[in-house]
């Protein structure tokens, strides 16, 4: 069956700009981009979620008006900010801590851009990947020293106005042998504005190093985001990630991580809260490449009104990868009959001395737990609410410092005010 | 003053009829306990009363301080001062005992036209409830009644009551799974709930409980009605001689 070939106003925006990805690596994406046109439903990884949105140019904004940010700075207020606006850089400090480097990826070197570019699209799966290698010319070389401390989080705040092009950025992060570092990455959009960022992260993990890693995605609910992130882990790193979606019309991120040597450890924490009409899709694959690694797994989608919520989690373990321990649990909330979720465990293992576990649980609120808060006066709408925070509450409590607990358990309860209010 | 009245209350559960014509009157200042064999209608009869759903009263009425009972909500019947202690008291991990205990003290005040209960006040209110408690104060911050023994939900029961001060406290067997150290608290804190403007229904399997919370009436339930009604006494002639001769005698 032949592809439907790339939208038109996509292939006219293929050489816009000097592209940074080196130029074999370049060169190869630009004829798989052109080969492969956008993932579609046929292709196993997208049966789920629909591109239909990126076949037509995006429609044009009424107003220029870049959106707010996160409000983390208020938070956070010793970060270190790095904005991204419609997908261009446009602050990046330049007094830092030491053992931290950032590098603008237009002014990168070779070998710093050949690393931002490694993952290779292999196929029409990766079609948003190879487009993002055959067009980005934005983004951060993100460079933690060995042995360094940075206490303060990395913040990259995204913007995510329209461009005239899709915002492509690519970002690389290299934690030094025993670093240690904290990552977020907040994405916010103006309401009623459409805009699209196809982005690529990729975080490699030397010996003995920590990285957290945070994904946030705030307001805007016409952004779309189409997501990855791949994570490579030497021995004994330690990557945490957690994945928070609240907002945009189309949200897919993908998380590949490769555990490669022993003694590394992996967390995957998720929370997706689809409603109106948002569809909030996160795959996962992680890959126990080694042998004494372990890995803990936690997503939770409560979907309402009609939100889709896509949770599929991949989990591999190679042949000689023996004595792993991989845990995953798919826990989901179902709050109205036009609600759809969708999820999906994988496991595949090849080794045979291991402990992997893997359960996925799709509910409606509790009963007896809704009873039990009406008997004490509290009200039904005001009784879903905590019960509904309640079970977001179980992903936002893994957020590193109690601030950020408190910000993102107020905003979670905001948004469930205004919902109770409508 | 009448809190409550029942009169001629059937329900029944699906097809199956459990209460069976129940007439009761409660009175401001009054402690009841009742007391009855499993499977008589206790259970039941506190769930009607709290509003649950799924059951159906087919027959009779509530009167609940002057108001038809039947109509409220559940949430109504507790912010117009009716509290049902649970015999299973529901596990909620995630939303924490502190969040629900000050949304159910904003809903009663609410519901007498008064603003939301001050932080702090708030704070050093539930600080002195958990000490008379025997209750660690971390205990605010975990789950609501997540992973706790069953001491500490039925602790956590009375420490709700004595926040929200009912006028009509229904106890369904809070001293069942109760160690004695654990019961003493629990009846001190039930005593301490004792007044002249309120009422309290202590809902039994056990003579034990009535020991340190003396009631002014004992009535046995059996078979979805109250067949025998007395003072105190009856609780102990009940331990004394057991459910068997009193059923006996009465049918």
């Amino acid at each position: 069956m032949s592809r439907a070939p790339l939208p038109e106003w996509l292939v006219s925006t293929l050489d816009q700009q000097e592209p940074a990805a080196p130029g074999e690596i370049h060169t190869t994406a630009r004829v798989q981009v052109v080969e492969w046109g956008l993932p579609t439903l046929r292709d196993e990884e997208w049966r789920w979620t629909n591109l239909r949105a990126l076949t037509r140019p995006l429609p044009k904004p009424q107003q220029t008006a870049t959106p707010e940010g996160s409000g983390l700075n208020a938070i956070l207020p010793q970060a270190i900010f790095i904005r991204f606006a419609g997908g261009k850089l446009v602050e990046c400090p330049g007094e830092l801590p030491d053992g931290l480097r950032l590098t603008p990826l237009r002014e990168a070197d070779l070998d710093q851009r050949a690393a931002a570019f490694a993952p290779k699209a292999v196929t029409p799966n990766d079609a948003l990947l190879a487009l993002n290698t055959a067009t980005a010319a934005e983004g951060l070389i993100i460079d933690i020293a060995a042995n360094a401390d940075i206490k303060p989080p990395i913040v990259l705040e995204f913007l995510d106005a329209p461009s005239e092009t899709a915002a492509q950025t690519r970002v690389l992060v290299r934690c030094g042998p025993h670093s240690r570092a904290t990552l977020i990455e907040t994405a916010t959009g103006a309401d009623g504005v459409t805009s699209w960022r196809n982005s690529v992260l990729v975080a490699a993990l030397a010996a003995n190093s920590q990285l957290t890693h945070l994904s946030l995605g705030l307001d805007g609910d016409a952004r779309l985001l189409t997501d990855r992130s791949f994570v490579t882990l030497a021995r004994d790193a330690r990557y945490r990630s957690i994945n928070i979606q609240l907002g945009g019309q189309l949200v897919r991120r993908e998380i590949d991580v490769n555990i490669t040597d022993t003694g590394a450890h992996c967390d995957l924490f998720g929370l997706m809260m689809p409603r109106a009409k948002q569809v909030l899709d996160t795959h996962t694959r992680l890959t126990h490449g080694a042998a004494h690694t372990t890995s803990d797994e936690r997503y939770q989608v409560i979907a309402d009104e009609s939100g889709r919520g896509i949770f599929k989690g991949r989990i591999l373990v190679a042949q000689d990868a023996q004595k792993i321990e991989a845990y995953q649990s798919s826990r989901n909330l179902l709050l109205s009959d036009s609600a759809e979720i969708d999820t999906k465990p994988e496991l595949e293992i090849y080794a045979d001395d291991v402990k992997c576990s893997h359960g996925a649980t799709i509910g409606r609120l509790d009963d007896e737990a809704l009873y039990y808060l009406q008997s004490r006066g509290i009200s039904t709408a005001n009784a879903r609410k905590l019960l509904i925070a309640g079970f977001a509450q179980e992903i936002v409590d893994l957020l590193v410092t109690p601030e950020l607990v408190e910000w993102m358990g107020g905003i979670i309860s905001r948004r469930l005010e205004r919902q109770n209010a409508q | 003053m009448k809190l409550l009245e029942i009169k001629n209350l059937h329900a029944k559960i699906g097809d199956k009829p459990i209460l069976r014509g129940i007439n009761l009157c409660i009175n401001a200042g009054e402690v009841h306990a009742i007391m009855g064999p499993n499977g008589s209608g206790k259970s039941t009869l506190c769930q009607v009363l709290g509003g649950r759903e799924g059951f159906e009263v087919t027959e009779g009425s509530v009167t609940y301080d002057g108001k038809n009972l039947l109509e409220l909500s559940t949430e109504e019947r507790a912010t117009a001062g009716l509290l049902l202690g649970f015999q299973h008291p529901v596990e909620i991990p995630g939303v924490k005992n502190i969040y629900l205990l000050k949304e159910a003290l904003n809903a009663q005040r609410a519901a007498r036209g008064l603003d939301e209960i001050d932080t702090f006040a708030f704070m050093k209110q539930v600080r002195e409830l958990t000490k008379t408690m025997g209750m660690d104060d971390a205990f605010l911050h975990r789950g609501v009644n997540a992973g706790f023994s069953g001491g500490e939900k039925k602790r956590n029961e009375i420490l709700q009551m004595l926040l929200l001060q009912p006028k009509l406290a229904l106890l369904d067997e809070t001293d069942s799974g109760l160690d004695i150290d654990a019961l003493k608290v629990v009846s001190e804190g039930i005593n301490m709930l004792r007044g002249a403007d309120r009422g309290i229904v202590l809902v039994t399997h056990y003579q034990r409980l009535l020991s340190y919370v003396e009631p002014d009436f004992v009535h046995i339930l059996y078979k979805g009605k109250i067949i025998k009604s007395g003072d105190k006494s009856l609780a102990l002639q009940l331990e004394a001689e057991g459910y068997q001769d009193i059923l006996e005698a009465a049918s």
